[in-house]
């Protein structure tokens, strides 16, 4: 799988260069600022964009942008987004164009090798990994007239986990319930939000998306 | 009908409470004036005490019958005194061998040191007017009955009169009731807010409420008062500098200048009914200098004791303020130039009505007919004297706004302070400001050390040492090793949420990388609340303003989900134009207004956290203003000038 990887600090871009490559993964570009991204984006055409929200030379969001940027001009271009911090504005913006292939990570997540790279396959599969702490400030609120609210706590349950980005076997492999359980909970929140049957991968985004929409 | 009716019975009920009140105000100062002035201050707190039980109850009355809410202003009564140790009762610097004393002193300064007790007072005397239009229907057709008769109308058309005016009375009860129910709120219910937030606070509210309840006439006519109050001051300062400098009575000169100078702060203050700020112009009383020998020093001259040192300041710091020479021509000029400008229109008014209500008296005493007075001889027919005198009055009501607007501009021009004052004022502000800035800075450095201190920076070590373990395990026992190696990147990930958490209490990384408004869009998604959002920002403004701002709104976003019960919040902001909230701005100003529906009654004195925004805002000379009444709903306004925006700008150190 051919990866462009964009991340000012040089000690984790060599970090991130050899367990992508331990994993079996291609770099074709490393980046260090946002124009060498933008570039190499145009150039390589990866099977996935591993992108760090900060990058020279504004060092403020330009990676996210670029990111963003390059998904309007090849819609569905897979994107994994590195962070030091979470932002549910930032999970929104990626999400908002509900075609999926989009991953907002904290730093940390790569500590754990496996997970990570879990994350990485999803994402350049089209599906979702969104950071479990995102998931976790949602839970936290309780608030009154959202559709999610009408979710009974199991369903809340299931799409937390679904938000994150996770197969339907993997969310009954967490919950130890069976997987037929797991899709009639999906079929119920699906119905509950209002998604009518389509492609089923683009849906659950679309209900990630409705789940981090409930704040407003 | 019925819902009139009853609004009838109950300003009926009012009014009959106010006019009790008025009753027991003589035997309450028989009782309480003695203890006043003859010493007897047991007599003090009992009647005091007694009137509260009767305004107690006009509060309830008035909350059940106009559904107004009063609130009970009083301070809470001292807890009775505890004996020490020894059995004796200590209060001040003395001993008491009963608590009868103690606890009567303490009661007396609990009266005697609430201002509710002289508002219950003031209420007493002024209720059986205030509440008067709780009973419209009878003073309507009283009234009727008293002009129609001196006016000598036939019987018939004075009983339809009477009847007319004593429907319309029946038609107005309900929102007479409201307005008398007002009045006893204003009187009874004491203010909501003090302290340093509430210096702003209250000048909004005075302003808001005169704007609303007062016309320019009225505000002209006390203006004129104060104009006239300037003559006697100004003789007396005149004998004052006469006596002193001409006969050698020089301490009273200071007293003429310096300690009359209340006239000129009543008219700074009341100036903002024209529309104008005027700041007080005085420089600061210098500090009493003490030389290394113990002598002070004033001048070119020395000092044994501080109390002639001291008299000889005033009396140089008065002499040599130009503020105090300019007040001077003010005193002197103001009852001419002030007394023209505020008297026409309210001449005007006055002279125009009383013309209508005298050739009715004149007639009522004299039997005269009223034509031959006043307008009816002075504009030559009797008929022209009702149109006259209206216009008149009418006349006198349209100038007075501009009559209004130049009595501040001629306020203003002897009583702002000259340019050298202004600025040492401002040095002084600045330099308290700085002092507030570098204390927050240093507070904030100690915090962030502490943070890193407590969290990271340990956790840091423990990874150390498991390292260490693994390292000595790993040959031996691979296994354990490895499960060391998983709490080791747990330890890891913890130590890193940690300084997120450190860092997001710095510099919030979405300010940095959004600028304001997204960091308050970012604040309002992770607020418990519902939060609506509404901004106007176009440009990043400087850093440390954004900063400023972005930790203001957090913190009232803070307070409505902690203190305020608060379900929704609306949060705006937006840029003001130069001058826009202040004219004496010369950038852009940032107005954050925050608005919570939640229960109200928001107090800068109970909450440390309002002083600290009023702190962190007043570094950047903005201001905090609260309204808050019980019951809700909070507003607060913040506004912070911005002396420059500048275009989006590349950010801290802090990288990602």
């Amino acid at each position: 799988m051919r990866v462009v990887l964009a991340e000012d600090l040089y000690l984790l871009r060599e970090g991130l260069i050899q367990l992508l490559t331990a994993h079996g993964f291609t770099v074709v570009a490393a980046a260090e600022t946002g124009p060498e991204l933008a570039a190499a984006l145009a150039e390589h055409e990866p099977d996935i964009a591993i992108v760090d929200v900060r990058l020279p030379p504004t060092n403020t969001d330009e990676g996210l942008r670029i990111a963003l940027e390059a998904r309007r001009r090849r819609p569905g271009l897979p994107v994994l987004v590195l962070s030091q911090h979470v932002e549910q504005l930032y999970a929104r913006e990626l999400l908002e164009d509900g075609s999926g292939g989009v991953g907002y990570l904290l730093k940390d997540r790569v500590l754990n090798a496996g997970q990570f790279v879990d994350a990485i396959r999803r994402v350049a599969a089209g599906g979702t990994a969104m950071d479990p702490d995102v998931i976790a400030k949602l839970l936290t609120r309780a608030r009154p007239d959202s559709p999610v609210d009408q979710l009974t706590p199991r369903e809340k349950e299931v799409l937390g986990l679904m938000a994150e980005g996770r197969s339907n076997a993997a969310i009954a492999q967490r919950l130890f319930m069976s997987e037929g359980a797991v899709g009639k909970h999906t079929a119920g929140i699906f119905g509950k939000l209002g998604l009518g049957p389509s492609d089923d991968d683009n849906r659950r985004v679309l209900a990630v998306l409705a789940y981090l929409n409930s704040g407003r | 009908m019925t819902a009139r009716l009853r609004a009838f019975a109950a300003g009926l009920e009012l009014y009959a409470l106010s006019l009790f009140g008025l009753l027991c105000l003589g035997p309450v100062l028989v009782v309480f004036t003695p203890g006043l002035l003859l010493g007897l201050v047991f007599l003090i707190p009992g009647p005091m005490v007694a009137v509260r039980r009767l305004t107690g109850l006009v509060r309830r009355r008035t909350r059940d019958l106009a559904g107004i809410e009063v609130r009970s202003p009083y301070a809470p009564e001292p807890p009775p005194p505890q004996p020490q140790a020894d059995g004796w009762y200590r209060r001040d610097r003395q001993l008491f061998k009963r608590a009868w004393w103690p606890r009567m002193a303490d009661r007396i300064d609990w009266v005697l040191g609430d201002n509710a007790t002289w508002r219950d007072l003031g209420w007493m005397f002024l209720a059986p007017i205030g509440a008067l239009p709780g009973v419209l229907p009878l003073v309507l057709p009283a009234a009727a009955l008293w002009v129609a008769a001196s006016a000598q109308l036939p019987d018939a058309a004075i009983g339809s009169l009477v009847a007319v005016t004593a429907l319309a009375g029946l038609a107005l009860a309900p929102s007479g009731l409201r307005s008398s129910a007002r009045f006893h709120r204003r009187l009874l219910g004491g203010r909501v807010l003090r302290s340093d937030v509430h210096d702003v606070q209250a000048d909004h509210r005075v302003r808001r409420w005169v704007g609303k309840a007062s016309s320019p006439v009225v505000r002209l006519a006390l203006l004129l008062l104060t104009s006239a109050i300037a003559i006697p001051v100004f003789v007396a300062t005149v004998a004052a500098l006469v006596l002193g400098y001409g006969l050698g009575l020089i301490f009273l000169v200071p007293w003429g200048q310096a300690d009359l100078r209340w006239l000129a702060d009543w008219r700074r203050s009341l100036a903002q009914w024209s529309g104008v700020s005027i700041p007080s112009p005085y420089r600061p009383l210098p500090p009493l200098v003490q030389r290394p020998d113990g002598m002070y020093r004033v001048g070119k001259n020395l000092y044994k004791t501080p109390r002639w040192a001291l008299w000889t300041q005033r009396f140089y710091w008065v002499q040599t303020d130009p503020a105090t020479w300019r007040e001077l021509v003010w005193r002197g000029s103001d009852p001419i130039v002030g007394g023209l400008i505020a008297g026409v229109p309210v001449l005007l008014v006055v002279y125009g009505i009383w013309g209508q209500i005298l050739p009715r008296i004149v007639h009522f005493f004299v039997g005269e007919s009223p034509a031959n007075f006043w307008y009816g001889t002075f504009i030559g027919h009797p008929a022209a004297a009702i149109p006259g005198g209206l216009a008149l009055a009418a006349l006198g009501v349209a100038i007075a706004p501009a009559a209004l607007r130049l009595h501040g501009r001629w306020s203003r021009l002897l009583l702002k302070p000259s340019g050298d004052t202004a600025l040492a004022q401002r040095v002084e502000q600045l330099t308290l400001s700085r002092a507030d800035a570098s204390d927050a800075a240093a507070r904030e450095l100690r915090r962030i050390e502490r943070d890193l201190h407590d969290g990271p920076q340990a956790r840091l070590v423990a990874l150390g040492l498991r390292l260490g373990t693994i390292e000595a395990l790993i040959d031996t026992d691979p296994a354990a090793a490895k499960e060391h190696t998983v709490q080791t990147q747990e330890a890891a990930a913890h130590a890193l949420r940690e300084l997120r958490e450190v860092v997001r209490g710095i510099h919030p990384p979405v300010l940095a990388e959004r600028g304001l408004a997204d960091a308050v869009r970012a604040l309002a998604l992770d607020s418990p609340l519902t939060v609506t959002v509404d901004i106007d920002l176009q440009v990043r403004l400087p850093e440390p303003i954004e900063a400023a701002a972005y930790f203001s709104v957090a913190e009232a976003l803070g307070n409505a989900a902690k203190h305020a019960r608060a379900r929704t919040v609306a949060v705006r902001l937006d840029l003001l134009p130069a001058g826009g909230a202040d004219p004496a701005a010369n950038g852009d100003v940032l107005r954050m207004i925050v608005r919570d529906d939640g229960r109200g009654g928001a107090d800068p004195a109970n909450g440390s956290g309002l002083r600290g925004l009023a702190r962190r805002l007043g570094i950047f000379d903005g201001t905090v203003t609260l309204s808050s009444p019980p019951g809700g709903p909070t507003e607060l306004i913040m506004e912070l000038p911005c002396a420059s925006s500048s275009p989006r700008t590349s950010t801290s150190s802090g990288r990602d």
